[in-house]
């Protein structure tokens, strides 16, 4: 999963970015309003979380312009100021979640899976698609005979990207845009790599390899 | 202050009642003046062609000729008289019948006027004047009946005194008319005023009569201004709260990243002071940005704001699939600042929400106050608590319905609009009960119809 944190609060980001990473997601940051809109604009990232005290461009312009453009990116509002007018203006201009600062980490990851699974409909808590479930906090995935195995940072983003979304064909390139940030070296040769180790985890006929189109997750329910 | 209406009328009733009485005296006593004066001067008339058929002979003996007298003279009691006395005579004209003129005999150039009543109840006007002729003294007395000449004038004064009633009621009504007209631009702008409390607009119209022009310019002036503190100073403080929070976060971030290297009470004492001081900031700084009844800014709308608040909770709280009941009166009119109220719903409505199991509830009405419901299915409070739930401003642990922070945020704003809260279990659903009640500036509102 690739998220854009909008945030210009340069030691909150290094912070942070640390905390979603060791979470499993790829972190690009925009430290102003301007350049979160043009990064929310690239199809590649499935959450946004939106400072809305941004310089140069506040995040509620930001939010509004992406939503007048189209753009349905899940987007969770962080702002200091949690006066309820400016809650409701957030929403109003199409926010999907709301934390005030300060906050504790834990919640923002809980509120972030939450959305992301809300996004791809499906319920809160575990994911669990068929008979795999796949814990998020531990990062580990339950096999139908009862064994857990833990994953390493690739596999689970990988894993999880695919559970969100069964039956629907991933490029490759897709998955490196969805797993890596901007600074990370991508090979996507390195993916081929990844899909064999989980196949090995969760069956060879769950991940299925569509010549010149990608990878499909195949939902046995 | 009586109205300026009521004051303009008076005072010009009054000095039209003055103007017309002095009018009425002025001319009634003209005109008997005028009337009597030209009856005199007749009468002088009449003397001196009396004397001039006057004959006296060698014995002194006085004759009139009476042939060419006006006959009026001989007509019995036809009300024009006279007299001529000399030395040796009395010579009355026959008009006088059996009556006497009352005389004194004059010096030659004499005259003396007065009134006598005559025959016949007749009041006359009575001319002597002293005259002499061949050697001997005369005194002519001539006189005439003012009673026609008096109905006459009893009958215009009467006439004039109708008339003048007329003019004058005619006049009051009129001026009473301009008046109102003069003055409906006062009550058009009672009637902005109003408008301005109801928050139906921000500004008065500044197409007024000139005498009100200043009046309304510097009211807009004001408006402007305040509203232009007022949104200043709260951005100000918006500002404040990100200054304040920024350091805050990154604080919690620095305690929760290092819980597992730091001794556990001191990361304990950590959170606990990070969440003292986020609390107490924003306690005080909701508290300062509360607008109260200085009726700038935009006004509350339970119409526009509140679906979209509620929409704003349902969506904070989807997943717990709770529904809400809005009980309200067609048209609920508030005139409440709207961030005000937002701040006052949201956190009476998210405590609600954040207990509730299925099931929040809100009834609005408004009379003299606004009054407003809002209950849960929740848990509920300890009633022994009731009292004090709202005093307990920063509370870390908000596991007991009620308690924290939303409830103390609401109690400022309530306590800043003078209105009351309190807290009681709901029959309906329950669970927790708040009950809110903002006395409506009714003074303003409506004011007193005079």
């Amino acid at each position: 999963m690739r998220l854009l944190l909008a945030e210009d609060d340069q030691l909150l980001v290094t912070n942070l970015k640390k905390d979603l990473e060791t979470a499993g997601y790829a972190v690009d940051v925009a430290e102003n309003g301007v350049d979160a809109e043009y990064l929310g604009n690239e199809p590649i990232y499935d959450v946004a979380i939106l400072d809305l005290g941004l310089p140069q461009r506040n995040g509620i312009e930001v939010l509004n312009n992406w939503r007048a453009s189209g753009n349905v990116l899940p987007v969770i509002v962080l702002t200091a100021r949690n006066a309820w007018h400016e809650r409701v203006e957030g929403f109003k201009s199409g926010a999907d979640d709301y934390l005030g600062k300060p906050f504790h980490v834990e919640e923002l990851l809980a509120r972030i899976t939450a959305l992301l699974h809300r996004t791809r409909q499906q319920p809160g808590g575990k994911l669990k698609v068929s008979d795999l479930e796949l814990n998020e906090e531990e990062q580990t995935v339950t096999t139908p005979d009862g064994q857990s195995h833990s994953l390493t940072g690739t596999e689970f983003r990988l894993l999880r990207y695919l559970l969100l979304h069964p039956g629907k064909i991933i490029s490759k390139s897709e998955l490196t845009d969805h797993i890596y940030d901007l600074d990370s070296d991508k090979d996507s040769n390195v993916i081929e790599v990844y899909i064999r180790r989980l196949r090995q985890l969760i069956g060879a006929d769950r991940i299925e390899t569509r010549r010149g189109q990608g990878y499909l997750f195949k939902d046995r329910s | 202050m009586r109205s300026l209406q009521s004051k303009l009328s008076f005072g010009l009733t009054l000095s039209l009642i003055t103007l017309f009485t002095t009018l009425w005296f002025l001319i009634s006593f003209s005109i008997q003046y005028l009337a009597e004066d030209y009856i005199s001067s007749r009468l002088q008339h009449d003397a001196e062609m009396l004397i001039g058929n006057i004959q006296v002979d060698k014995t002194g003996q006085v004759k009139l000729d009476e042939s060419s007298i006006n006959p009026v003279y001989r007509q019995p009691y036809s009300g024009h008289y006279f007299l001529i006395l000399s030395r040796q005579q009395n010579l009355s004209s026959r008009s006088l019948w059996d009556q006497q003129l009352q005389h004194t005999k004059l010096k030659p150039g004499e005259q003396f006027t007065q009134f006598q009543n005559g025959p016949d109840n007749q009041s006359l006007l009575v001319l002597s004047n002293g005259f002499s002729k061949q050697g001997i003294n005369l005194t002519i007395t001539v006189a005439e009946d003012l009673n026609p000449v008096k109905s006459n004038i009893r009958q215009f004064r009467i006439r004039f005194a109708i008339v003048a009633i007329i003019m004058l009621l005619l006049l009051v009504a009129l001026q009473a008319y301009i008046l109102r007209y003069s003055l409906k631009s006062l009550f058009l702008i009672r009637t902005e005023l109003q408008a301005l409390q109801h928050g139906e607009v921000d500004q008065l119209n500044e197409n007024v009569p000139t005498e009100l022009g200043p009046l309304v310019n510097e009211i807009n002036h004001l408006l402007g201004a305040m509203e232009q503190r007022l949104r200043r100073f709260r951005d100000a403080l918006s500002d404040l709260a990100h200054a304040i929070k920024r350091p805050l976060t990154v604080m919690q971030q620095l305690t929760d990243n290092n819980k597992n290297t730091m001794p556990d009470e001191l990361n304990k004492g950590l959170v606990k002071q990070v969440t003292e001081i986020n609390q107490l900031t924003d306690r005080i700084l909701k508290r300062a940005r509360l607008a109260g009844h200085h009726h700038s800014g935009s006004r509350f709308s339970f119409a526009h704001d509140l679906p979209e608040l509620i929409e704003t909770l349902k969506m904070m709280y989807r997943d717990k699939g709770i529904t809400i009941e809005v009980v309200k009166q067609e048209e609920v009119y508030c005139p409440i600042d709207r961030e005000d109220m937002l701040e006052l719903l949201g956190n009476l409505i998210d405590n609600a929400y954040k207990w509730a199991k299925q099931k929040v509830k809100i009834t609005i009405a408004v009379n003299a106050v606004l009054t407003i419901c809002i209950e849960d299915d929740g848990p509920g409070a300890d009633p022994q608590q009731f009292q004090s739930l709202d005093k307990r401003g920063v509370r870390l642990d908000e596991k007991t319905h009620g308690y924290g922070f939303g409830l103390s945020i609401a109690s400022d704003m309530v306590s800043e609009y003078q209105g009351t809260l309190s807290f009681s279990t709901s029959k309906a659903l329950g669970g927790f009960r708040v009950d809110v009640s903002l006395p409506m500036d009714t003074d303003l509102i409506h004011p007193e119809a005079t």
